[in-house]
């Protein structure tokens, strides 16, 4: 007999080599698509700004670095979202062993996820550097706390959003649609210091916001953070949500395998 | 050896009205190294019993406590993932199940007893039926269980592999035990010790025999009216 440990280990050990084959095998435009998307993204918002000809610059920052840095961050959350959506009913067959448990797709998911996006910042940015703009990070350790915060906080949201998908399948499309707008107001493309005041009281409800912020904080040591953008705000709402989503999966762990 | 404690199980339908139950306060102890037959008529709740020892479903009152190695049942191929190869979904397995120093002796198990040759390197969409049976049959004996579940898995294949099946489950029966469903008796009075007979609305029945079992069993099917008056010599499921 194998301790609880050693079958969730390997469990996920298997899974997870699994999904690299997965990916590696079947989703060959995926690999495209992961740089590509941030790249038309970054095209597009350059080519706009030159047009409409602004020239309000980000203050303590280059803009395409911020933007890349913002992009990807959101991206982090974004893909941690909707592949956590689909973890679980894309592995339900796995469901027939009994050692494997809703909860463990979604968790080797979102590993790999987490690091290929970090493989996308670093090549983005390193094609940043290459190109001459100053794209190097001032405080390194601050930046890997706040990438792996925001990746926290998307695991916790991919928790509790695949757990109520399964509930209320309807969900899944509002989700869905409501990425692209919250893109606009996590302060992705424009900084968030355009919005009215009285509108920026309610944006900072937004923990993305937060995030985002102070990872371009310990990236550009002379950017101005949005004022009330506070860290333990941040933490509360990954400790949440963590909380939440994993209490739903033990929840309704039978209800999720059965579907 | 796996304890049954209170079992119950119900499947309910979509507008949630209770349903009937499929097995209602099922109660008993298999100690190691004994092998059981499951009989019973259809609908009897004998695939949902198994399904349940397997961990594959979860029961709605009362628990299975499995203090060995369980199977899933035997055959299942609803858990291959039909774009990966047999031998990936076969590596996949064998990591789940911790045998990840082990998986060359894995495969060398499987490509002798499933017979499959090159499409063990196709994807499993692409299997006949057949071949995708052998397959699952080979996949569950490929490990070392304590207790194998069997849901009519010896049906599968042709004549030659029948016989090659039986084979090797017997001599997995020296150092395992099986519960089994099976429409062909003399399979279950070969391999299986003791009998469990599940009947619908009845309470069901333990035989330390698997003859007794089977006989109690056939006579009830031929002559239903007198069911009940033909089981003496047993006691209820302990």
């Amino acid at each position: 007999m194998r301790t609880h440990w050693q079958v969730t280990w390997s469990v996920w050990h298997a899974l997870f080599m699994r999904e690299v084959l997965a990916r590696t095998m079947n989703d060959r435009m995926g690999w495209f698509w992961m740089l590509g998307e941030p790249m038309m993204f970054i095209g597009f918002m350059v080519s706009i700004r030159s047009f409409m000809g602004r020239t309000r610059e980000i203050i303590g920052a280059e803009f395409i670095p911020w933007l890349i840095i913002g992009l990807t961050g959101f991206f982090l959350i974004r893909n941690a979202i909707t592949r956590g959506m689909s973890a679980i009913q894309a592995n339900k067959a796995l469901f027939a062993y009994r050692q494997i448990k809703p909860v463990d797709p979604l968790l080797v998911r979102h590993a790999m996820e987490g690091m290929l996006q970090t493989i996308v910042l670093l090549i983005l940015l390193g094609l940043a550097v290459l190109v001459g703009m100053d794209a190097l990070p001032d405080d390194m350790l601050g930046v890997g706390f706040m990438w792996l915060s925001l990746s926290l906080l998307g695991l916790g949201c991919a928790l509790v959003v695949s757990v109520v998908v399964r509930l209320i399948p309807d969900l899944e499309r509002l989700i869905k649609m409501i990425t692209f707008p919250l893109l606009i107001l996590s302060g992705v493309i424009l900084p968030l210091n355009r919005f009215p005041p009285k509108m920026l009281e309610y944006l900072m409800y937004n923990p993305i916001v937060h995030g985002l912020e102070l990872l371009r904080g310990s990236y550009f040591s002379g950017y101005h953070l949005l004022a009330g953008v506070s860290l333990e705000y941040f933490w509360q709402w990954i400790l949440i949500t963590l909380a939440l989503g994993l209490a739903l999966h033990t929840r309704y762990e039978h209800r999720l395998k059965a579907q | 050896m796996i304890e049954v404690k209170n079992l119950y199980k119900r499947y309910h339908n979509q507008t949630r009205q209770s349903v009937e139950w499929v097995l209602e306060d099922l109660n008993f102890t298999l100690p190691k190294g004994v092998s059981l037959a499951v009989i019973g008529r259809n609908g009897a709740g004998k695939s949902t019993l198994m399904r349940l020892i397997g961990g594959e479903d979860h029961p709605d009152r009362g628990e299975v406590i499995r203090r060995c190695r369980v199977s899933w049942p035997i055959g299942v191929t609803g858990g291959f993932q039909g774009s990966m190869t047999g031998r990936q979904n076969l590596k996949f397995l064998a990591r789940v199940h911790g045998y990840t120093d082990r998986i060359k002796e894995v495969i060398d198990f499987m490509q002798d007893f499933a017979e499959i040759g090159k499409a063990f390197d196709q994807p499993i969409k692409t299997y006949s039926s057949g071949m995708r049976s052998r397959f699952a049959f080979g996949v569950s004996l490929a490990f070392d269980f304590d207790v194998y579940l069997s849901d009519e898995a010896t049906a599968t294949g042709d004549a030659a592999f029948k016989a090659k099946a039986k084979q090797v489950f017997h001599d997995r029966l020296g150092k395992a035990s099986v519960i089994m469903v099976s429409h062909e008796e003399q399979i279950l009075r070969d391999l299986c010790q003791a009998a469990l007979w599940l009947r619908k609305g009845e309470p069901p029945l333990w035989f330390d025999d698997v003859n007794e079992g089977l006989d109690a069993y056939n006579a009830s099917v031929k002559s239903p009216k007198k069911k009940s008056a033909t089981v003496a010599p047993i006691r209820k499921a302990a």
